[in-house]
């Protein structure tokens, strides 16, 4: 030990056992990152049995027999891809909803492009989400399906609940902003410093790198910096590297959002808070949570730094339903979806929530109009196998 | 006396210690340089040690030209006359070159001001003083002395096009100016817990509890950056230099593409702007198509 009382020649020799051990993961990852991997996401089987546009719709093939009669279609936000709630076999939310018996069905908004700017909430709302729930009642004969949206895909499913309650039975919302005026996250507080003008009429979509970057700015330590030591200290880990680059493939697999659509969704929600107040409106029509009679799950996490609890909880207050509940689990954003311990718990509790409410109501709409008769105006039904793969 | 000062720490002055300081610089470089020190090993071909030889000769005559004007323009009294001796350039163009130097001058001098400032202590958490003055400074001077004639008048047949273009210089300037700022507000973290890291040292030293695991120092080290962090990112001082930034990235983008347009205008493509305006016309025609099939499909069913 030296005069100051810092063990410099202790902390030197463990440096360099340290150096001599990363000496020999770099060694051995090159066979890991030279060799084969199995980095691939959303690899459940699926068909593609709707498309409209870029937004097409996903019907998953069953992995058990169905014990819920009810259809449910998943809505994910218009940021980042729904391939999340699929990243690999033994984390993925789509196999645990399939296990359960539960047919299911996932809208992919696609990669908005230039042509799509001028498309608004109502757009997605009315009319894609629309048609895509319109298309699965008339093929499944059935009045109503079930619906569980996704961070922003949940406010769009709360829009459309208050909408169009006569076509959903039951209201699932899964990490959903529906109260923005909050300060408990720094997206709130930064998002009111925006011009969302501005930023419309300067990129016209807002871009997929400039909202991946504000993300990674919510903590550069972390995001920029930490996970990639963390990275390097397992990167001879085969399992671990596979499972780090299905996480990086989705993460940096960002969509543009559509110009008009940003621009409404910061200024109506995050700026004025309209939706939780029943004031916001669709191309004039007001969205009126009391029009929400259908039971609601409002699943959130309590360390979610996008979504945290006070911007979520408030929504089964303000429904007209009064068949309600709350789940808060101990999780952040993206754990609720990823994480093992809620993998274990997310499936299971929405399945069984769900048959406890399946009822009778599935019963068969009296005439469904035959679908190959009625092709929406832009949209094709088929049936053909998902590509997972990104735009080209 | 106060004449004598004012030579001796004016603008003239400084460039000449400017170009003092450059040639040592370069001198020393020169006495350390691959090539004066090259030693061409025996059994490396003739043709290799010749082109050794030829970049050596040709360094030593680049530093000679450089010190020779470097010793003739590092007096104030030259540097006078030389100026004087350019009478015949425009004059706006003098104004522009001596304006910048100052400017840089005033910049330099808040810069070490602002150095100097680096090594005071720093309290965990506090963020007091955020904004250096150096770019309110700059900005002020900016504003104040160069931003003017990018804004005079343009006239003649070009003139829009010069317009766009000045413009475009002046929005990526204050881009410039935004993003600095920005970038120095996401270093305060960096410097306050490397400072906190030195003062934790000590503590942890003092009581004999230094960890002798390199990983537990950067723990320590990642937990109270990304503590600096997050104080940083709710202070209204950062977010409102957020959105500065941003509205100038975005306003430079915009005065960059309108330049961009009139270049692309010369050639037979579309800009930006036409596919807009076609956008918008797609879109609509779309939305009242999809509105009459829907109508249509209702009253199809009801039949």
């Amino acid at each position: 030990m030296n005069q100051s009382g810092i063990p410099v020649d202790l902390i030197l020799g463990k440096l360099a056992e340290d150096v001599e051990k990363s000496q020999e993961r770099i060694l051995k990852s090159k066979e890991v990152l030279l060799g084969p991997l199995e980095t691939d996401i959303a690899t459940t089987p699926c068909e593609i049995v709707y498309e409209e546009d870029r937004v097409k719709l996903k019907h998953y093939l069953p992995l058990t027999e169905t014990k819920v009669k009810t259809p449910m279609l998943m809505v994910y936000a218009l940021i980042n891809r729904e391939t999340m709630l699929d990243l690999q076999p033994q984390r993925s939310v789509v196999q645990n909803i399939l296990k359960e018996g539960i047919d299911l069905y996932m809208i992919d908004w696609g990669y908005p492009t230039a042509m799509d700017r001028y498309l608004t909430i109502d757009d997605h709302v009315n009319g894609y989400l629309d048609n895509a729930v319109d298309f699965i009642r008339r093929r499944h004969g059935i009045p109503k399906v079930n619906l569980m949206g996704i961070c922003m895909g949940g406010s769009f499913s709360i829009m459309y609940s208050a909408l169009h309650p006569e076509k959903i039975k039951n209201l699932i919302t899964t990490v959903t902003p529906s109260n923005f005026d909050t300060d408990k996250s720094l997206l709130n507080i930064w998002v009111k410093a925006i011009d969302p003008d501005r930023v419309v009429e300067t990129y016209g979509n807002m871009p997929g790198d400039v909202m991946n970057m504000g993300f990674l700015l919510l903590n550069p330590p972390r995001l920029m910096l930490d996970k990639y030591v963390g990275y390097f200290e397992k990167v001879d880990d085969k399992v671990f590297v596979e499972n780090f680059i299905r996480m990086e493939k989705w993460i940096f697999d960002s969509p543009d959002v559509p110009g008009e659509t940003f621009r409404q969704f910061i200024v109506d929600c995050f700026q004025k808070n309209l939706l939780i107040q029943s004031k916001m409106e669709l191309d004039g029509k007001r969205v009126d949570l009391q029009n929400i009679m259908m039971p609601v799950l409002n699943v959130y996490g309590r360390f979610d730094h996008l979504v945290p609890p006070a911007a979520a909880e408030l929504l089964t207050s303000r429904v007209g339903s009064k068949d309600t509940e709350d789940l808060c689990l101990e999780t952040g954003h993206i754990g609720i979806y990823v994480s093992a311990k809620c993998q274990k718990e997310l499936a299971p509790k929405i399945a069984g929530w769900l048959k406890e409410r399946d009822g009778s109501e599935a019963e068969a709409v009296a005439s469904p109009p035959p679908l190959s008769d009625k092709p929406k105006i832009g949209a094709s039904p088929k049936s053909r196998p998902a590509s997972t793969k990104r735009k080209k | 006396m106060d004449q004598d000062n004012k030579e001796k720490s004016g603008p003239d002055a400084m460039f000449a210690e400017w170009m003092k300081a450059a040639s040592d610089f370069w001198l020393s470089a020169a006495k350390t340089a691959p090539f004066g020190g090259l030693k061409v090993p025996e059994n490396v071909q003739t043709s290799a040690a010749g082109y050794a030889g030829r970049m050596e000769e040709g360094w030593e005559a680049l530093l000679k030209m450089w010190q020779t004007s470097a010793s003739a323009l590092s007096s104030p009294q030259t540097l006078e006359s030389l100026l004087k001796g350019i009478t015949a350039s425009p004059e706006a163009a003098m104004r522009i070159a001596r304006t910048t130097w100052d400017g840089y001058s005033q910049l330099h001098q808040m810069w070490l001001k602002h150095a100097g400032k680096l090594g005071e202590a720093s309290k965990a958490y506090d963020f007091e003083g955020l904004q250096p003055d150096t770019f309110k400074e700059w900005t002020a001077f900016y504003e104040k002395d160069i931003q003017p004639f990018l804004k005079m008048p343009q006239v003649g047949l070009a003139r829009l096009y010069q317009e766009r273009g000045n413009d475009a210089v002046d929005k990526f300037a204050n881009y410039q100016v935004a993003i600095g700022e920005f970038l120095k507000l996401l270093n305060i973290p960096v410097e306050k817990s490397l400072h906190e890291m030195e003062e934790k040292i000590v503590e942890l030293a003092k009581e004999g509890k230094l960890p002798e695991n390199f990983k537990d120092y950067y723990n320590i080290w990642i937990k109270s950056l990304e503590g600096h962090y997050m104080t940083l990112f709710k202070l209204p001082e950062y977010v409102e230099c957020l959105g500065k930034t941003m509205n100038a990235s975005q306003d430079y983008k915009v005065a960059r593409e309108k330049v961009l347009i009139d270049l692309l205008q010369i050639l037979p493509v579309p800009t930006n702007r036409d596919m807009n305006e076609l956008y918008k016309e797609f879109y609509v025609l779309k939305k009242k198509v999809k509105a009459m099939a829907k109508k249509i499909e209702k009253s199809e069913s009801l039949t």
